[in-house]
């Protein structure tokens, strides 16, 4: 039920920042489903791993294949679905309660408060950058093999 | 080249002719900036506005094309022996995401490329790009309304709570709204913002809607919290534009500071 909640939350606070991002209304339910499928990776990764950095960068490598996928078919900038669908991993929460602690002058509990935000941030974006990378390798081999022929004409 | 060697006198009409050709390559290096400024200001990557401006120019067509973006500037200097080398620099700023309109730029830089638009044809589709409407304002009022109550849901707030963040959602955007016409620092607005949903959370737990302050205000955080920034500034770095990056990072470090110190000072303040 805890996860039936968050799923559901997760996809709506998606839609709440794709409204934000003004992305458009055919994409809007598009870029939103990728929150809950990003959520649910991790929930899923749950079952393998107690550590929060695996889960991240599972859910970021899932839902950056599922942005690149969804920007080819819907032809528009895989950025679209891919900021909207992080929205349920971004640790904005975990990033408050860091300054929380440091205003209040603990130290301790805002330091480690920090590297856990700081091990969240990394495993998302390094997540993001495999599936991103991989994409943009086949794409220029593509435009390589086309390019080709062009190059001998000129 | 053997060709300046061989000018006795200036050749008047070749000389006009290159004039030409530089007020013409200056003409269209100037709309590549502004499609690359926009770019950026609609949420863009680094990476993806470097990429595009030097296909632009290597479109027009150049005979190279140096392109330098960090997220407040552009450096662009194109080089060909018809006009020799010219540069344009911009100073970038006032950054908000509009997915819409990237799509829409990228689709027009992708038919600049094509079809080798002329520098005002490019001004115009830039003018119809920016004109294009965004959500009206009582869609963003629901929007803040829906983000604040689902993350209060979604960090494991009572549905009281919820109604309370979202409310005082609404409440922010208004002020959000008015803050932003006065063209006031991006702190000082953070500030004022989060120290009104500060108070506003207090007082809605004293009057009886709501159960936690802290439940209350992460849904109002979320909104206000630069969580995305700080994620992609990581992407950034690890991308290979360091200091786009690092400038983002200190930004996203510092906007969190000032949130947890305007939540902190309404706390105290109650």
């Amino acid at each position: 039920m805890d996860y039936v909640m968050q799923l559901v939350t997760a996809f709506l606070g998606s839609l709440g920042f794709a409204l934000l991002f003004h992305v458009r209304r055919e994409k809007l339910l598009l870029a939103s489903l990728g929150g809950l499928l990003a959520w649910g990776v991790y929930l899923l990764m749950g079952y393998f791993s107690v550590l929060d950095a695996p889960r991240y960068f599972a859910a970021a490598v899932v839902l950056t294949v599922y942005g690149e996928i969804m920007a080819r078919l819907a032809r528009c900038p895989a950025t679209l679905f891919i900021v909207t669908a992080a929205i349920p991993l971004i640790p904005g929460g975990s990033l408050y309660q860091t300054m929380s602690y440091f205003m209040a002058q603990d130290n301790a509990a805002a330091a480690a408060q920090g590297f856990y935000t700081l091990v969240l941030a990394v495993s998302l974006a390094v997540g993001m950058l495999f599936p991103t990378s991989i994409f943009h390798l086949l794409r220029q081999l593509r435009h390589y093999r086309a390019g080709q022929i062009k190059h001998r004409h000129s | 080249m053997d060709n300046t060697a061989s000018l006795p006198a200036p050749d008047k009409a070749a000389q006009h002719q290159r004039f030409e050709e530089i007020e013409k390559a200056n003409a269209y290096l100037y709309q590549a900036l502004e499609l690359g400024q926009y770019m950026l200001q609609c949420g863009g990557e680094v990476s993806r506005v470097e990429d595009s401006i030097r296909r632009i120019c290597a479109a027009f067509p150049v005979e190279r094309a140096d392109v330098f973006t960090i997220t407040s500037s552009i450096v662009v200097t194109i080089y060909a022996p018809r006009f020799g080398a010219i540069t344009q620099t911009r100073r970038v700023s006032g950054m908000q995401y509009d997915l819409h309109r990237l799509e829409l730029v990228n689709q027009l830089s992708r038919r600049i490329c094509q079809e080798h638009l002329e520098a005002d044809e490019i001004a115009r589709g830039l003018e119809a790009i920016r004109r294009t409407p965004q959500y009206s304002f009582p869609v963003q009022l629901f929007t803040y309304a829906l983000i604040s109550s689902s993350f209060c849901l979604f960090f494991g707030g009572s549905v009281l709570d919820a109604a309370a963040s979202a409310v005082i959602g609404v409440v922010l955007k208004f002020l959000d709204r008015s803050i932003r016409a006065t063209d006031a620092n991006a702190f000082l607005s953070s500030l004022l913002c989060s120290l009104l949903g500060g108070l506003l959370a207090g007082l809605a737990v004293t009057v009886g809607l709501g159960d936690s302050v802290d439940m209350i205000s992460i849904g109002n955080i979320m909104l206000l919290i630069p969580g995305v920034a700080l994620t992609n500034s990581l992407r950034d770095m690890f991308s290979g534009n360091t200091i786009s990056g690092l400038m983002r990072f200190i930004e996203a470090i510092l906007l969190a500071l000032t949130i947890a110190f305007g939540f902190a000072l309404a706390g105290a303040l109650f």
